[in-house]
């Protein structure tokens, strides 16, 4: 019987012992990937209880025993190293694109915060927030040196803030000029998965947007992850602490998913919501295997849904005239009417 | 000087002002996941969390620890090696064969494997044997820590091909990965019977404990392979 040791071929007997033996070079490279080939194709491996060590040192691989474990060592540290690097794929640079953002977003709101308070102490009137208070405060500094031609002139002029001095004026502008930079580098980020998401994941791309794909590639971990969950799973994915609660406590089961933010959802009045979560997220399941499997694009899907959703609409076109769905949290029902 | 007593081959308890469960430092001057270096008499050890490792909790429930310094051990969920550096420490003439199958924690054991020659790092689902069987030879202890469901079948699958007939399997069962809400006691019931019964090769339990305080919801479990020569 023929098998395949990570050091050579081996022919063994009915009872065993190895009969002859096609021994490899001490190269860990090759070893390493030869390694790697075996864990793939998982042909002719050794049976049950095979002694690899005693094989070894008795076809004449290694010359003492502890040469086994030394060279062995040095093989598997070299296959993973090669494995570990393959595995950053371009889904998985998407994933660390998205979470960057998600930090991105987090600081960014935070600093604007702190700077609108701390701003406000000079202009309080100016009614600026966000990156454009932040750029506003890198531009000019004091409100003394707004122009007559900007809007602001006026409320500049008559503002009952505090005078702004030289040394607080250069560190506020300093700090805005950082938060300036976050919200740049935001726009950067989301460039890159705009473009990325169009070459990894075409469809998907198409469906959910750049934004909303690469979210759900991100949660799910990875895009074939995402191709292999059913699509009633996809509707869910990202109210996961629903869902735990649910699991665990009878709660309502979770309808808001990170899909809730697709337009064609949040858009659509609250009777048709679950409906239309539900033909989206077999198109997005649809998506993610097309990707996966053949990454070329399908015009075809956007149609397709939206055909689908228009059915949906003109066959409900009324609420229902009993209590919303029973999903719905207690109190939040009037909101949803809006 | 701080007292030292043996709990085991390897496994020792520095006493000082209060116990300190710790390995024989393997790699001097190196810390792995921020324990503390404990010198003493030449000699460095290192302190060994039993919050932060299933097998140091296995310790202090008292757990006859199977490991010599000349075994060979499975580790199956080698995550990025804190359990691992100690087992290594332990096994100081033997090997261990790490698998873990997340390429990030992959990225920190190799860290770790690059500075111990005796452990083996193998990126590979633990629940395909096949795929390692060309690098794995016999052992005497399988341990196994991957919190999944079909963690019973994994164990019995490696246990088939690698245990030797007198090894043991040690495993942690987390109450949780099998089942997020039933009851952790029932999942545990159920998951020994697995054990003794439901695969190929079938285990004699040995010690089921609850790792409590140390691990919430989990199990710690001994076990021998069933001894079936009267069948034979
Ligand atoms: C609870 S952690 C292990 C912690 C580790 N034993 C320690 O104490 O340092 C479980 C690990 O098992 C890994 N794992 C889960 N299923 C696996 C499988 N089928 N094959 C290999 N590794 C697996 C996970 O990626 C995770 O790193």
């Amino acid at each position: 019987m023929k098998l395949n040791a990570w050091f050579g071929i081996l022919e063994i007997g009915e009872d065993g012992k190895v009969l002859s033996a096609d021994l490899l070079s001490k190269d860990v490279r090759e070893l390493a990937q030869r390694s790697l080939t075996l864990r793939e194709s998982r042909q002719d491996p050794p049976p049950a209880g095979f002694d690899l060590r005693a094989a070894a040192l008795g076809c004449g691989f290694i010359e003492f025993p502890a040469e086994y474990d030394s060279l062995l060592h040095e093989v598997a540290l070299e296959a993973v190293k090669i494995q570990v690097s393959a595995s950053l794929t371009p889904d998985q640079r998407i994933i660390q694109a998205v979470e960057a953002l998600d930090d991105i977003n987090e600081t960014a709101n935070s600093l604007s915060e702190r700077l609108s308070e701390w701003y406000g102490g000079y202009f309080p009137e100016s009614g600026l927030g966000g990156e454009a208070l932040a750029f506003f405060v890198a531009k000019y500094g004091s409100r003394e040196n707004v122009g007559p031609d900007n809007p602001l002139y006026a409320k500049a002029l008559d503002s009952m803030g505090a005078n702004l001095e030289a040394e607080d004026e250069a560190l506020l502008r300093g700090f805005a000029e950082s938060v300036c930079s976050l919200y740049e580098r935001r726009r950067q980020i989301e460039t890159y998965i705009e473009s990325s998401m169009e070459r990894i994941a075409p469809n998907l791309n198409l469906v959910a947007g750049p934004m909303l794909g690469a979210r759900l590639i991100s949660i799910a971990g990875s895009l074939e992850k995402l191709a292999l969950f059913p699509s009633s799973t996809i509707q869910v994915i990202g109210a996961s602490k629903a869902l735990f609660k649910h699991l665990r406590s009878r709660a309502p089961s979770p309808k808001h998913g990170v899909i809730f933010s697709h337009p064609l959802i949040n858009t659509a009045p609250w009777w048709l919501r679950g409906k239309i979560a539900r033909a989206l997220a077999a198109k997005l399941s649809l998506a993610a295997r097309l990707d996966l499997y053949s990454g070329k694009k399908d015009p075809a899907l956007a149609e397709k849904l939206e055909e689908k959703v228009r059915q949906i609409r003109a066959s409900n076109s009324r609420p229902p005239q009993k209590k919303p769905e029973s999903g719905a949290k207690p109190g939040a029902k009037k909101k949803r009417r809006k | 000087m701080p007292e030292i007593r043996t709990l085991s081959e390897g496994v020792f308890e520095i006493i000082k002002d209060k116990k300190q469960l710790a390995t024989r430092n393997l790699d001097p001057g190196r810390t792995v996941y921020g324990e503390k270096l404990i010198p003493v008499e030449g000699v460095e050890y290192r302190a060994w969390d039993p919050r932060r490792s299933k097998l140091g909790a296995m310790v202090l429930k008292k757990f006859d620890i199977p490991l010599k310094s000349s075994s060979k051990v499975l580790y199956l969920g080698a995550a990025s090696g804190t359990t691992v550096s100690h087992v290594s420490d332990l096994v100081s003439e033997g090997a261990v064969y790490a698998v873990e199958f997340s390429a990030r924690s992959m990225r920190d054991l190799i860290g770790l494997a690059a500075r111990r020659k005796n452990i083996h790092p193998i990126l590979a689902d633990a629940g395909k044997p096949d795929s390692y069987a060309h690098l794995v030879e016999p052992v005497d202890v399988i341990f196994q820590d991957v919190a999944q469901p079909n963690q019973a079948e994994i164990a019995a699958r490696n246990a088939a091909r690698f245990l030797k007939k007198d090894g043991y399997l040690m495993l942690a069962i987390k109450a949780r990965s099998i089942d997020t809400v039933a009851n952790p006691k029932q999942v545990f019931k159920e998951e020994v019977k697995k054990l003794e019964q439901a695969f190929e090769p079938e285990f004699e339990i040995l010690t089921a404990r609850d790792l409590a305080p140390y691990h919430e919801d989990h199990l710690g479990v001994l076990a021998k392979l069933k001894n079936k020569t009267h069948l034979e």
